[in-house]
């Protein structure tokens, strides 16, 4: 990717990004390439070492989590567990989750419950290579260090802790008798104190102590028309998604105390908060092709995300524009090809993402602007308009053994690729800007199975290149980004200096036929 | 349904292919804050937090010591006379004017046969947020003892405390020369003592001060329990010091909130003027630190003024007066720039009348110098003014490093620098008048 070593990569305007505990419904929106932990990679998935193909293949254990509806494909009740851990390189970050879900069906009627504890560690700058460095040394005193040292203040010192997240999954549907069709509800809770990377996003903090929750609310009806070569179906999917955190952020700032004659710290407490909301909609039909096996397939969503609220996130390198909520326009269009034959799961998917987003800083108070006019308090001072273009390639491959016919084996890859323009509008400057990024991500997968009728073991791993993560953003460091609804909004006007990193993940799912 | 596979795999993989890094291209220009609070950390400027809070007792005896002209030998001047309230803690003159002269502020004028203090009198705002350094030479610091020309008690470690204790030994300042009779026609006492008699003139001016009922008073709840006898100069010194802290401590400025995260506290043309100040203008190599100034020396070129100073009279070496200090030949301290607008006229000798002429003196030194035009000076100074080419020549020889290049500022951006200056004006600092009593318990006027 783009993030090189450290390299400077400057980008303009408001970021939008990442850290998001929706599901892949609510189109991620990232402005610049931070990487990202797979935090949310909680729930068990059929697909995930083949490249998470899934428009024109079908993904058992994942789908009802996605649609409610296609919990009506469930052959008989089971138990599931799906171990996650992952880790960001460089001594980053990482994390672990435990997820236990039970899919049960009886007669026309089938639902899910499934709860997951998850504890993520505290994100860190880039460590050197050959050791780790925990935790942040106080700054010495800038300009050369006149004055004496600097105080330390246990308040102060980082908190080096992991903190835990819990989630809680619920499921419920039908079939309908006769027609083919199936509707299913479900509701995800998601109790949050951590979420990956947030730490780094407050340039100057020493601690952050998150907590909010996000509530996803979900509509699934499932259409099939059987046929010889396959069944055609129509999936449908209307979702709200609620998002509200809170991030109380302790900076150590720095000032020259006159009674002491040196220059100290002082804990500065910011509570910001972090509020979007999103509906959305998503519509995934699937065909079986002329051609034995192969089935394709389309998929469209469309979501529109309200910021009633983001919090002042800071990053190093970056100086802050105050930036206050906007709306976003976010839509995917996708086509999918699959082919099942024999012992061989085939699939591609292409998708395109195009994305509009406007977002502006509201003046909390009369600002002065270059020319001499005033902005009066709540006008807009300024004001981002984004235009993204992103792509999004997944292929892969399942193949079963045919020594034994119970192990199989998954390849997959995704390339996702970013690419915005951005147009600021500067009121108080009175500066027109303008900018046009984008960088790459690159995730190889893989897998393994082993199924028993008495029990299905699956493992699978991703890692995913071209992110990096920011250097030391601990002094100094000004910036500006935000976070709405776990999508982070970021307005870097300067050089932006991270470090290659990656992020790893292992999955382990065993499943188990409720008898 | 039928459908033709293979371009669709080709056409996935042609877009696949297609999606490579585009890298950003120039990206947006910094913006004005960002550039501005980047620099501000590179150079150690950060916010001042409030100074330690003083006995209200030991601020009113500060009070009254700073603005009673019993301190002075011919009791006709005080502390204030010179740091002025109505000019800011300063005169407002080039040159003091001290004992025998007649007039408030810039209108004082020499009393007959007498000459200038030798250097403009600094303000004594902010004087209690820890300077490094005190008087223009920086003779007494933080750092180290003072010189050995310098008595003072050994026991006295507030700086600003330290020089409060010089004036009434300085015979142009505040005490007197040997055979003057004070403002009632009465002998000059501590004008009789020899030059060295540093702690007889202390205790003569602590008799003066301890025969009157209100500072026994005074001193009485500024340092409860302590005797008269073991009371001294010192102890009075200290209380101006707290009275100073306490009231000219003024760092409310636009720059001072703009450096608590407030961004609209400076005006775009005032960020322009600090993003000058910090880079291209180059101020900021000696306008440092959390006071912008105050920990460094420099021959910044300022046209040479006055009677001078010590062994390099009628020129003054500056710090390179001091004792082994003799590198710094006409550098002097670099001062802190908070409400320096309201300061004039500046340098050491206040040669520059206004802060826009300073910011051009500094545009171009050795032009500045050589071109410097005395008609600019007030009358009373403009004869002591060294202009010739001799002096001149000396000045650019040692001239500061970081003032030999030009900076080849425009009009605009002179503007610019001056409106940030000006951005380091608390407003409070603007009327001192509040700091003024009514009387003073010697009972002589305090004006």
């Amino acid at each position: 990717m783009p993030v090189s070593g450290l390299r400077a990569v400057r980008l303009a305007a408001l970021t939008l990004c990442l850290i998001s505990p929706a599901r892949a419904q609510v189109i991620p929106i990232k402005t610049i390439p931070i990487a990202q932990g797979n935090q949310f990679q909680l729930f068990p998935s059929n697909n995930l070492g083949m490249g998470s193909v899934s428009i024109a293949l079908p993904d058992s254990l994942q789908d009802p989590f996605v649609n409610p509806a296609t919990g009506s494909r469930l052959q008989a009740s089971r138990f599931f567990s799906s171990p996650t851990v992952y880790s960001v390189t460089r001594g980053t970050g990482g994390g672990r989750s435990l997820p236990l879900a039970v899919l049960a069906r009886k007669a026309n009627w089938y639902g899910g419950l499934a709860l997951a504890l998850q504890q993520v560690e505290p994100s860190r700058p880039p460590q050197p290579r050959g050791g780790v460095v925990v935790g942040v040394l106080p700054p010495p005193p800038p300009g050369g260090g006149l004055g004496g040292p600097i105080q330390p203040d246990p308040v102060l010192r980082p908190d080096l802790r992991a903190h835990g997240n819990q989630f809680a999954f619920g499921m419920i549907g039908r079939s309908v008798p006769g027609s083919n069709l199936s509707i299913g509800a479900s509701v995800l809770w998601n109790g949050l104190h951590a979420l990956d990377g947030v730490d780094l996003l407050y340039a100057g903090s020493r601690r952050i102590v998150q907590s909010g929750h996000s509530l996803d609310l979900r509509l699934g009806a499932l259409k099939e028309w059987p046929g010889t070569r396959g069944a055609r179906s129509l999936e449908a999917l209307l979702f709200h998604n609620r998002f509200a955190a809170t991030h109380e952020v302790t900076y150590a700032d720095l000032f020259w105390d006159p009674a002491t004659l040196q220059f100290q710290e002082q804990a500065r407490i910011e509570r910001n908060f972090d509020h979007t909301n999103t509906w959305g909609l998503q519509l995934d039909y699937q065909v079986p092709l002329a051609a034995p096996g192969w089935r394709f397939g389309w998929l469209a969503t469309a979501n529109r995300s309200s910021h009633p609220k983001i919090p002042n996130y800071e990053l190093a390198n970056l100086p802050v524009i105050p930036r206050d909520p906007g709306r976003t326009s976010a839509f995917n269009l996708g086509v999918g090809l699959s082919k099942v034959r024999g012992p061989a799961r085939f699939g591609v998917d292409l998708l395109y993402e195009p994305i509009a987003s406007y977002t502006w800083a509201d003046a909390a108070a009369p600002v002065l602007t270059t020319a001499g006019d005033t902005i009066a308090a709540g006008g807009k001072t300024i004001e981002n308009r984004f235009r993204f273009s992103n792509a999004q390639f997944r292929i892969g491959f399942d193949q079963i053994l045919q020594a034994n016919g119970m192990t199989a084996f998954q390849l997959g890859l995704i390339v996702h690729s970013i690419h915005y323009r951005l147009a600021q509008d500067d009121n108080v400057q009175l500066q027109q800007r303008s900018l046009q990024t984008g960088w790459v991500e690159w995730t190889p997968t893989w897998g393994f199975s082993i199924r028993r009728p008495e029990v299905e073991v699956r493992y699978q791993g991703r890692a995913t290149k071209g992110g990096g993560r920011p250097d030391a953003p601990i002094f100094f460091g000004v910036g500006d980004l935000r976070v709405a609804g776990g999508t982070i909004l970021a307005a870097p006007t300067g050089p932006l200096f991270m470090t290659d990193v990656s992020t790893v993940t292992h999955q382990i799912t065993v499943s188990l036929p409720l008898r | 349904m039928t459908f033709s596979v293979r371009p669709l795999c080709v056409a996935a993989l042609v877009i696949a292919a297609a999606c490579d890094e585009t890298l950003p291209p120039e990206g947006f220009p910094e913006s004005v804050d960002g550039q501005l609070r980047r620099t501000l950390n590179l150079y150690g400027v950060v916010p001042i937090g409030p100074v330690p809070a003083q006995s209200p007792a030991l601020v009113a005896l500060g009070q009254a010591l700073m603005f009673d002209k019993i301190l002075s030998g011919n009791r006709d001047i005080a502390c204030v006379t010179c740091h002025e309230p109505s000019q800011h803690a300063t005169d407002g003159l080039p040159l003091a004017v001290g004992t025998g002269g007649t007039g408030v502020g810039s209108a004082r004028t020499l009393g007959p046969g007498r000459s200038f203090v030798p250097r403009n009198a600094p303000t004594l705002l902010n004087s209690g947020l820890g300077l490094f350094y005190v008087f223009w030479d920086g003779r007494l610091t933080r750092f180290g003892p003072p010189p050995p020309d310098t008595p003072l008690p050994s026991d006295l470690v507030d700086l600003i405390a330290a020089q409060a204790m010089l004036p009434v030994l300085n015979r142009r300042e505040m005490r007197g020369e040997r055979g003057d009779v004070d403002v009632f026609g009465n002998p000059n006492e501590l004008a009789q003592f020899g030059d060295s008699q540093s702690t007889q003139v202390w205790q003569a001016v602590m008799q003066r001060l301890l025969a009157i009922p209100g500072y026994v008073t005074l001193f009485n709840a500024a340092f409860p329990g302590k005797p008269a006898h073991a009371l001294t100069f010192g102890d009075a010194a200290t209380a101006m010091a707290a009275f100073q802290s306490a009231a000219l401590t003024k760092t409310g400025s636009p720059f001072d909130r703009y450096l608590q995260r407030d961004d609209n506290a400076l005006s775009p043309e005032a960020k322009r003027g600090a993003i000058l100040f910090f880079n291209d203008a180059r101020c900021s190599s000696c306008h440092n630190g959390p006071l912008l100034g105050g920990r460094d020396f420099a021959n910044s070129g300022v046209p040479q003024l006055g009677p001078g100073v010590g062994k390099g009279a009628p020129l003054d070496h500056g710090r390179g007066e001091l004792v082994n200090n003799e590198f710094y030949q006409f550098a002097f301290r670099v001062p802190p720039l908070r409400n320096v607008e309201l300061t004039a006229p500046y340098f050491h000798d206040g040669a520059i009348a206004t802060l826009e002429d300073a910011v051009r003196h500094y545009n171009d030194v050795t032009r500045s110098l050589r071109e410097f035009d005395p008609s600019t000076l007030p009358d009373a100074v403009r004869s002591s003014y060294h202009g010739d080419q001799v002096t001149i020549d000396s000045l650019l020889v040692s001239l500061d490093f970081r003032l030999r290049t030009p900076l080849h500022l425009s009009d605009a951006q002179i503007d610019e620098l001056v409106a940030f200056l000006k951005a380091l004006t608390d407003p409070a600092a603007r009327d001192l008048s509040g700091t003024v009593p009514t009387s003073v318990p010697s009972g002589l006027p305090v004006r």
